[in-house]
C-alpha cells in the first residue's frame, strides 16, 4: 500500500501540472518556478502532451498557444486588429501589421514573432512559415479609476484600460476561406428543417 | 442645476403611480376627467384637475418657451445593437494590397513608398557625413560657397572635382552610392 500511495502521489505531482516544461526534478514537489502569480490558462494550454500517435493516423498538426497581459490599450480597438489577423498565414498578418498604424499593431507583431520563435525552437515546427492563426483574441486586463480635471473646478473619473492579447498558431497552410451563405442554401436549410419534423408522444 | 436621479426600483414607481391614478378616480370619480356614476347633465371639462397630482409632477412647464431642447437618447442602446454597429464591415479594418518585397534589401515595402530599412541605411551614412563636415567646419555659419564631394577610402579627386570642398569617410563606397 506504501507502493501504491507513492504513485498516487507521484501522478498528483506530475511535472506538467505545475512546473514548467523542462525541469531538472520532475519527481518533486518543490515549486522551482514563481508561483505567486497565478499561471493563466492560456499559458496552461501549451503544457498539455497527448499520448504518442498510432501508426495509421493523420498527423496531428502542432498547436502553440501565446500570449500578452496588460497591454497598455483598449480592448475594442485591439479587437480589430485580432479580427484582422484571424485566418490568415503568419507571413500575410506580419506584412499587414507592418504597416498599420495603430498601436496595438506593433505590439501584436512582437506577440507573433515571438510565438514564431517558440514554435520552431520547441514545439517541433519545421518550417516557419508554414503557421497559420487559428485563434486571435482579446481580453479585458485590469482597469484603474484615476480623476480627470476639467475646467471651473469640475472633475470626472476616466478608467485607464488595459487589455490581454491571445493568439494560437497551428501548423499547416491556412484554411480556404468559407463560401458565402446564398439564398439557395437558406432555402435548402429552411427545408430540411421542415422535413426534419416529427410527432411527438404518438404511436 | 438639473440633477438626474436614477431611482433603482422605476417598475415599481410606475406601478405606484398607475395605483394612484386608479385610486383618485375611484375617490373623487366625477372630478378626475371624465364621468364616474350617471348624476346628470355634466359638463364635459378638458383641463387640469382639481384634486392635487402627488407623483406625477414636472419641472418642465415652468421653463420660458424660447428655451432649446436638446437631443438626448431614449432609451439605452442593447449590446446586440451596439456590435452591429461596431463590428459593421465598413468599420472593420481593410487588408492592404499594396505591400511588395524591396529588391534591394528583401525586406516588406509599400509599393508608393521607400522601403523602410534602406531609407534608413542612408540616413545613418549621412549623418556620419554630416558628423565628418561639422568637425570640419568648426562651427556655424561656415558653410563654403563651393560645392562638397564625398571621396571613400581609396578614392582620388578627378579633374571634375577641381575646386570643391572635399569630405573624406574613413570607410568603404557603399554599393548604393554611386560616384560621379
Amino acid at each position: 500500500s506504501g507502493a501504491a500511495w507513492a504513485r498516487g502521489l507521484l501522478n498528483w505531482a506530475r511535472p506538467e501540472r505545475w512546473l514548467p516544461p523542462g525541469n531538472l526534478f520532475p519527481l518533486s514537489c518543490i515549486h522551482t518556478s514563481t508561483s505567486l502569480q497565478k499561471i493563466g490558462k492560456w499559458e496552461k494550454k501549451n503544457r498539455i502532451v497527448y499520448p504518442p500517435q498510432l501508426p495509421g493516423e493523420p498527423r496531428r498538426p502542432a498547436e502553440i498557444y501565446h500570449c500578452r497581459r496588460e497591454i497598455k490599450y483598449s480592448k475594442d480597438k485591439m479587437w480589430y486588429l485580432a479580427k484582422l489577423i484571424k485566418g490568415m498565414s503568419i507571413d500575410q498578418a506580419l506584412a499587414q501589421l507592418e504597416f498599420s498604424d495603430k498601436k496595438g499593431a506593433k505590439v501584436i507583431k512582437e506577440v507573433l514573432l515571438e510565438a514564431q520563435e517558440m514554435a520552431v525552437r520547441k514545439h517541433n515546427v519545421e518550417f516557419k512559415s508554414n503557421l497559420h492563426i487559428a485563434e486571435s483574441q482579446t481580453g479585458r486586463g485590469r482597469y484603474v479609476k484615476r480623476l480627470r480635471c476639467h475646467g471651473k473646478g469640475m472633475f470626472g473619473m476616466m478608467k485607464i484600460s488595459r487589455c490581454h492579447y491571445f493568439v494560437k498558431l497551428v501548423e499547416g497552410p491556412p484554411p480556404p476561406p468559407e463560401p458565402p451563405r446564398t439564398g439557395f442554401d437558406q432555402a435548402k436549410e429552411y427545408v430540411q428543417q421542415l422535413r426534419n419534423r416529427t410527432l411527438v408522444h404518438t404511436l | 442645476v438639473l440633477v438626474l436621479v436614477r431611482s433603482p426600483l422605476p417598475r415599481l414607481r410606475v406601478l405606484l403611480q398607475r395605483c394612484w391614478g386608479r385610486l383618485e378616480r375611484g375617490l373623487w370619480p366625477g372630478i378626475f376627467g371624465g364621468q364616474g356614476l350617471p348624476w346628470g347633465p355634466a359638463l364635459a371639462v378638458q383641463g387640469p384637475a382639481l384634486v392635487p397630482q402627488g407623483i406625477s409632477d414636472a419641472g418642465a412647464p415652468n421653463l420660458p418657451e424660447s428655451v432649446v431642447w436638446m437631443a438626448a437618447p431614449k432609451q439605452r442602446r442593447t449590446i446586440e445593437v451596439n456590435r452591429c454597429r461596431r463590428r459593421n464591415p465598413n468599420k472593420l479594418i481593410e487588408i492592404k494590397r499594396n505591400i511588395d518585397v524591396c529588391p534591394e534589401c528583401g525586406n516588406l515595402k509599400q509599393k508608393h513608398v521607400l522601403c523602410g530599412y534602406c531609407y534608413a541605411k542612408v540616413k545613418e551614412e549621412t549623418r556620419l557625413i554630416r558628423m565628418e563636415i561639422y568637425k570640419k567646419e568648426g562651427g556655424p555659419f561656415n558653410a563654403p560657397t563651393v560645392e562638397t564631394v564625398v571621396l571613400y577610402e581609396g578614392e582620388k579627386p578627378t579633374e571634375k572635382d577641381e575646386g570643391k570642398r572635399i569630405i573624406e569617410r574613413a570607410r568603404k563606397r557603399p554599393s548604393w552610392f554611386v560616384q560621379n
